[in-house]
């Protein structure tokens, strides 16, 4: 209950450096990390002292705290009803939490329902079948065919190696569903990313396209600020996203098989990877995992076509990429150099 | 009264209700229901609910509740606010009290 002895300020974060700081070092004592990303963040103070914190990141509530001495006076109301109501200005009706299993009951009870549970993580939104109708809706894209096979890439930019995998999926099935992620902090865009898949796979029919929505998890946007270890939170990820995409999403398109490529660069994805072939198979999925297309002996990865980009190398990307996003990372160079 | 984009009106504090509501594809109206004490009073929230959205003619929508124990007055209020934000309408008739 807020009452006159409560001070509640909103700020951004990106600017209110010194506001910002504080909200640091509060949530270092509670053993919390500060996330990137988020651009507004809600502060309550008695007297001068911080007792409670949250923050947004699009349609994502993070970085929530409240002091010990503070807790059960329905601080966490306040700050969901803060974040929401600010959301609601940008047309976000639909929010995410991701916290900590025990922390289940407390958003539950704040109209948040789960979208999935791993060891260390729990999803929860605030609409009460969210999930139920996503799945509903991707399941009117169903086609029917023998092997139905699923795939899911940033492409970050579109390379060979990516057509590669595709191709590959796609002579080996009747149908390939290919979900994009849907994430706007890599260089790309997605509807960009999308663009440059779409040029790129346009002569394979059985090969349809999706992005991925709120519901496949992006390295980028899964929070890991109250997770320590490093490994604990690619496990958290790993076991989240592939139970929503092994339970809804695969289901809704009767995928049975999914395809990935080889890592031998990120450790991460490594690690991931590994955690496909653990517990997909346990939902009955199978798992190809495709050694990566190599070209002057090297395994093409985005992350290198992207850093020869950055230094001007076109006809080093030219020889990593289709032509077809060639064409179009010339043009958005060019772009790019008019803005 | 036609629902054009989301909108939200109340609070999760005590008392109080936190209504969001979204345009909706059919023209159906769907109410989720989150109420502590929707064992005792969940038919009487949701009655309340639709005769105010009835009354005000809205015919294509989907609602979150959040109930943190409103009364009937309060969850009128919030469901008219609502409505009007979501309608984009700005001017309340004060006339029809």
């Amino acid at each position: 209950m807020i009452t006159a002895h409560y001070f509640v300020q909103t700020f951004d974060p990106t600017e209110n450096t010194l506001r910002k700081h504080e909200v640091i070092d509060f949530l270092k004592q509670q053993n919390l990390d500060f996330a990137s990303g988020m651009h507004f963040t809600v502060a309550i103070y008695r007297e001068e002292e911080l007792i409670a914190t949250g923050s947004l990141d699009r349609n994502v509530l993070k970085c929530f705290a409240v002091s010990p001495k503070y807790r059960h006076r329905g601080l966490t109301n306040e700050l969901v009803t803060i974040l929401t109501k600010e959301a609601a200005q940008t047309n976000q009706s639909h929010l995410f939490i991701y916290t900590k299993p025990k922390n289940r009951h407390l958003f539950e009870s704040l109209g948040y329902h789960a979208v999935e549970e791993a060891d260390d993580v729990i999803l929860l939104e605030n609409k009460t079948n969210g999930i139920a109708n996503f799945a509903n809706q991707l399941s009117r894209n169903y086609i029917s065919g023998k092997s139905i096979a699923g795939m899911v890439m940033n492409c970050n930019p579109f390379t060979k190696g990516h057509q590669y995998l595709i191709q590959k999926a796609a002579s080996e099935n009747d149908v390939v569903h290919l979900f994009i992620v849907q994430e706007n902090r890599s260089l790309f865009q997605t509807e960009e990313r999308i663009e440059m898949v779409r040029r790129g796979i346009a002569s394979l029919d059985n090969v349809h396209l999706h992005c991925s929505g709120d519901y496949i998890i992006s390295n980028a946007t899964f929070p890991s600020y109250f997770i320590k270890d490093k490994e604990t939170v690619i496990k958290a990820h790993a076991q989240l996203d592939l139970k929503i995409f092994a339970k809804q999403i695969a289901p809704a398109l009767k995928i049975t098989k999914r395809y990935v490529g080889e890592e031998p660069f990120s450790r991460k994805t490594a690690i991931y990877n590994q955690f496909m072939h653990q517990i997909l198979p346990g939902f009955g999925m199978e798992v190809k995992e495709i050694p990566r297309k190599a070209e002057n002996g090297t395994a093409i990865s985005a992350s290198h076509v992207r850093e020869l980009l950055m230094n001007n190398e076109m006809e080093a990307v030219r020889s990593l990429v289709p032509t077809t996003t060639f064409d179009y990372l010339c043009q958005w160079k060019k772009n790019r150099r008019e803005r | 009264m036609n629902i054009v984009h989301s909108a939200v009106a109340g609070s999760l504090e005590s008392s109080d209700v936190m209504i969001s509501i979204e345009p909706a594809v059919q023209k159906t109206v769907s109410i989720n229901l989150n109420s502590s004490v929707k064992k005792q009073f969940g038919d009487q929230i949701m009655k309340v609910i639709k005769n105010t959205l009835d009354r005000l003619g809205v015919n294509g929508a989907s609602l979150e509740v959040t109930d943190k124990g409103a009364l009937d007055c309060v969850i009128e209020a919030r469901v008219e606010t609502v409505v009007y934000r979501a309608a984009d309408k700005k001017n309340f008739d004060w006339g029809e009290y």
